[in-house]
């Protein structure tokens, strides 16, 4: 008795190889063109501005409020206790390596992975890449790479900036809200806590974000079929893979924090 | 000279072109007819490589373009002029800048000035005033953005034009400016093209011969009359409707 094997997996396991193929090609093709920034440098910095100063205010509010939120609770739960100066090592530390990176990057999925997706998949259903394939252009040289470079320059600052403005806004609110806490117990408690690696350590986190939610969102945009309602299901299929890509790259990070 | 050999291609499941041998000469031009849907636009994609056959070749000046590396393939589009049919501009670039990119290449930057002096004297040749240099693509209307799409494909005096339904949603006068333009292209630079369209009077104006794409195959290829007086059945059904205005232009 001979045993049929539906080809329906194996087709389904071929299109996902395919598929990272394809990724890991686009991948390389930016590598290769990095070295020459005189083809994408204006691109790059009205992207950088973008994607930098244009996120900023969101970036800096959802810090404010996770600092806000993380002193006010550290102090709920660990009042009497533990030591009011406990407060200072938790803000800083939870911000630095954690809320700031990830916040600023869930900010970023939301204004900039999605908009990216969006404009080329929309790109892609117009004729538009075709067009720039028909006249010699390379789209990855116009579209892509200065996104995903703009990425990963920007991130870190942003990132750096939301640290500061989280550990701030969780000294502030703390001081507010927190009964018996002084600034000189948050300020013993963020520097008992502070090693200078934590913070390198949120800034790689924040390029390696960049890099995932600019490259993700061009990859799925440039996949993009059909008319505008595909270009809805790429933008929220880009939505949801750079959202659980940022996810795993934080769990995948955390070892790197235990280095130094 | 373009040159299609066996030329075969399923899009979804369905077979679209089912073995396409058709040879465009050196400063011929050549217009494509067939139902929608028929593969037209398939096609004209498959000349400058946008779509890679499942079997067959099209030879552009002689280079396979189903084998060409990509620095070969970039070679031959440099020398295409591809008129899309929905002008495919782009939206967040000005019409300056739309014409700019095809004005010089990655690694040419020409002067500002100068390719802003040549893009007022193509947009002059398609109809179009000036003023429009700085609009965005979304400010035109359907008619011009197709009109900007044409010069953007004239801009880089290209050999080889491939006209996916220039005159489509153009009013008469336009039409005739965009055939008027056709011919005069051919006739003083020698341009080939290939054109494609449903716009049976601007067939019979600018094409040298008329080819029908009918059921995945090139069902007729023949000089304009010979197209017009053909008892094919097929041949019938498709020009009949033109039949009333068309002898006059033939």
């Amino acid at each position: 008795m001979s045993t049929v094997v539906s080809p329906a997996p194996l087709r389904g396991v071929l299109s996902g190889l395919e598929t990272i193929g394809r990724a890991a090609l686009l991948a390389v093709s930016i590598v290769r063109i990095l070295p020459r920034p005189r083809m994408y440098l204006r691109s790059f910095i009205n992207q950088a501005y973008l994607m930098g100063i244009r996120s900023l205010p969101l970036v800096l509010l959802m810090a404010f409020l996770g600092g806000a939120v993380t002193s006010q609770q550290t102090g709920a739960q660990f009042t009497g206790a533990l030591p009011l100066w406990v407060i200072g090592s938790v803000v800083a530390a939870s911000v630095i390596t954690e809320l700031g990176p990830v916040l600023t990057a869930i900010v970023l999925v939301g204004r900039i992975g999605a908009s990216i997706a969006a404009e080329i998949a929309s790109m892609k259903v117009t004729e538009q890449i075709d067009a720039l394939y028909a006249m010699g252009r390379d789209p990855v040289v116009y579209l892509v790479v200065p996104r995903v470079l703009a990425g990963v320059v920007v991130l870190p600052p942003l990132v750096v900036l939301a640290d500061a403005m989280g550990v701030f806004s969780g000294w502030g609110i703390g001081l507010l809200v927190v009964d018996g806490l002084t600034s000189a117990d948050f300020v013993y408690g963020m520097r008992f806590y502070f090693r200078p690696w934590a913070l390198i350590f949120s800034v790689l986190k924040a390029g390696a974000f960049g890099f995932a939610i600019t490259f993700l969102a061009c990859f799925i945009g440039l996949e993009g079929r059909g008319g505008a309602e595909g270009v809805g299901r790429t933008t929220t299929a880009a939505v949801v893979a750079t959202t659980i890509a940022i996810m795993v790259l934080d769990v995948a990070l955390v070892p790197v924090l235990k280095m130094y | 000279m373009i040159e299609f050999r066996d030329l075969h291609k399923s899009l979804g499941g369905e077979a679209i072109l089912r073995g396409i041998d058709l040879v465009v000469q050196e400063g011929e031009t050549l217009v494509l007819l067939g139902p929608s849907g028929a593969g037209k636009s398939v096609l004209l994609k498959h000349a400058i490589g946008l779509l890679r056959p499942d079997r067959g070749d099209v030879l552009v000046d002689g280079v396979s373009i189903a084998r060409a590396s990509a620095a070969e393939l970039k070679r031959v589009r440099r020398r295409v002029g591809y008129v899309f049919q929905n002008a495919a501009l782009f939206d967040s670039l000005t019409i300056a800048e739309n014409l700019r990119l095809a004005q010089d290449d990655d690694r040419e930057l020409r002067d500002v000035e100068e390719c802003r002096a040549e893009a007022k004297v193509l947009l002059e040749r398609v109809n179009l005033d000036p003023s429009v240099l700085d609009m965005y693509p979304p400010q035109l209307s359907g008619g011009m953005r197709k009109r900007v799409g044409v010069a953007r494909a004239i801009a880089s005096h290209p050999r080889y034009l491939l006209w996916d339904e220039p005159t489509t949603g153009l009013d008469p006068v336009n039409a005739e400016t965009i055939d008027a333009l056709i011919k005069e292209l051919a006739a003083e630079l020698g341009v080939t093209s290939i054109v494609v369209t449903h716009d049976l009077e601007s067939a019979f104006q600018v094409g040298d011969r008329i080819a029908l794409l009918y059921e995945g195959r090139i069902h007729i290829c023949a000089p304009p009359e010979e197209v017009f007086t053909s008892t094919d059945p097929v041949v019938q059904r498709f020009v009949r409707r033109g039949r009333v205005s068309v002898p006059a232009a033939v």
